[in-house]
């Protein structure tokens, strides 16, 4: 089995080693063509916007006003910080219904959507083409439409985070079942189990932690996201800071942005521990 | 000699014009164990895939329990498979289930649909019968703690005893103790031989190391570039015939 040695001797012998080549220039030049381009398009891409770090520095001053006349923070309980708080609850149950109300519709689309688990070509497809449907058109839009149904409020928020959201779960989870080790799937299979029986007993437990851990950042984005839809009409704080930005209460929209600051981070350190204890 | 429960003849398959498999015949008998020996890329585990149907022959007869599967077609064929069940080198059981849940899901055909969608639903005469299971393989004592705190060789057990709840009287084992230490691999061959000596399944089991069929097996059948080589009682194996078996592995490592 082994080779015959000869000794302890690892010392490399240069004589009958093969000469080292060096990795070849073309490759060298790919890297810097592919630079160049991306050099070049940054260029295009300043012009296209605008971008001048000049007018930023000019323009300090009125930034500086807009600054000074929103500090003191208006901290009036009655005026400001109660509908403020009332508001910020608001804009949670939007992020909390548009995250937990897309899971049934992104489930489905999900196992319906990854290759391992869809039970046909064509299903795949399908629904492939309803998530990146939901996936591209954004949240507003939808808000939009659905104010035209249901009238403006928190509830037309609510049914465009459904929907945006079926959109961004549904591709996530179905990437994250294409990912898991499908060993356990093949070996029900190969018990005569069917396909809903394998995915509910192989696929679906195997990325439990995975499924919870996206639906976790989900919600974290979709509070940040039913802010901006308190800025078209919504309801939420992301409404009252507009509000207050109209009637040039500058120092109650600060309020308004400190509590938005506490939500955030407490959204944030939740969603973190709860996946650490996953994970763990 | 009892009549064979799994019968294959001029097995055959190609991967993109590579024969892997070419007229492989050979039968396994209820209460016998045998050992697939054979370099790597010999064609032992696919042998054993299209037994399964995981990898689909290109040619040959498959006759299970009697039963030539080429004549049968969905339904009839789903239940024919189902008489044999297979072990894998990677064990394939979920890791976040318990040791009994895991069990259970061999008989997930015997289950309807909407029963087995989750472990909460399992009738009960099928979580018992998995605790009989697992009593088998001596783990009935860890039936309720997650497969991810057993050991590689407690987890293959479990995997034998998922074998056992699918009530499959042909087992085939692809490198059932490849992953698994020493100790932990005679425990397992230990258990599988008792499965075809105490309990009269037919066994079949493709193994890397002859040391474990010599020791564990009834019959050894060697396989050499998709050709089946010697097929004997391994009392009468000799070192010759295994040295003419891995010559294309120290060929590779040379």
């Amino acid at each position: 089995m082994s080779a015959p040695t000869t000794g302890a001797s690892v010392t490399p012998r240069p004589d009958t080693a093969p000469r080292p080549v060096r990795r070849s220039r073309r490759r060298w030049f790919g890297w810097a063509a592919l630079a160049a381009v991306v050099v070049w398009l940054h260029i295009l891409a300043i012009q296209g916007t605008g971008f001048e770090p000049q007018l930023l520095v000019d323009g300090w001053k009125g930034m500086a006003d807009f600054l000074a006349q929103s500090f003191p923070p208006d901290l009036n309980w009655d005026k400001t910080i109660k509908p403020g708080l009332d508001a910020t609850l608001i804009t949670l149950w939007i992020g909390l219904l548009g995250t937990t109300f897309s899971v049934p519709t992104a489930l489905l689309l999900a196992v319906f959507g990854a290759r391992t688990t869809s039970p046909a070509g064509w299903t795949y497809q399908l629904a492939r083409a309803i998530l990146s449907f939901f996936r591209a058109v954004p949240d507003i839009v939808f808000a939009l439409i659905f104010v035209t149904a249901v009238g403006l409020g928190p509830f037309p928020g609510v049914l465009a985070l459904i929907c945006h959201n079926t959109g961004v779960m549904g591709k996530l989870w179905a990437e994250a079942m294409e990912e898991t080790d499908g060993g356990p799937q093949e070996a029900l299979r190969s018990a005569g189990a069917n396909r809903l029986q394998q995915v509910a007993n192989a696929t679906l437990p195997m990325v439990v932690p995975q499924f919870v851990g996206l639906l976790l950042y989900r919600f974290d984005v979709n509070v940040r996201s039913s802010l901006v839809l308190g800025l078209v009409g919504a309801g939420g704080i992301g409404l009252l800071i507009n509000q207050s930005i109209k009637t040039f209460r500058f120092d109650a929209m600060l309020t308004h942005i400190l509590i938005v600051l506490v939500l955030i981070i407490v959204v944030d350190q939740l969603s973190a521990f709860v996946r650490r204890r996953l994970a763990a | 000699m009892n009549r064979p429960l799994l019968d294959v003849t001029s097995l055959a398959k190609s991967f993109g014009g590579r024969k892997v498999l070419d007229g492989v015949d050979f039968s396994v008998s209820p209460g016998e164990l045998v050992a697939f020996l054979g370099a790597n890329g010999s064609g032992k585990s696919t042998t054993l895939r299209c037994v399964m149907g995981i990898t689909e022959a290109d040619a040959g007869t498959i006759k299970l329990g009697g039963q030539d599967l080429g004549l049968l077609q969905g339904k009839s064929l789903q239940q024919a498979r189902r008489r044999a069940a297979m072990i894998f080198q990677k064990i394939h059981l979920v890791p976040r289930r318990t040791a009994l849940e895991n069990v259970c899901t061999g008989a997930l055909a015997r289950m309807s649909t909407g029963r087995s969608l989750s472990p909460l639903f399992f009738p009960d005469d099928i979580l018992q019968e998995a605790m009989d299971c697992l009593d088998r393989v001596g783990l009935a004592d860890r039936a309720h703690d997650r497969v991810s705190r057993l050991s590689g060789g407690q987890q293959q057990r479990v995997a034998v005893a998922r074998a056992l709840c699918q009530r499959a009287d042909v087992v085939l084992a692809d490198e059932p103790v490849s992953a698994l230490d020493p100790h932990a691999a005679e425990q397992v061959m230990q258990l599988l031989a008792g499965l075809a000596h105490e309990h009269g399944l037919a066994v079949a089991a493709v193994l890397h190391q002859p040391d474990l069929a010599l020791r564990h097996a009834d019959r050894a059948i060697g396989l050499l570039g998709g050709r089946l080589v010697f097929d004997s009682p391994v009392s009468s194996l000799g070192a010759a015939d295994l040295d003419h078996l891995y010559a294309p592995d120290r060929m590779a490592a040379a």
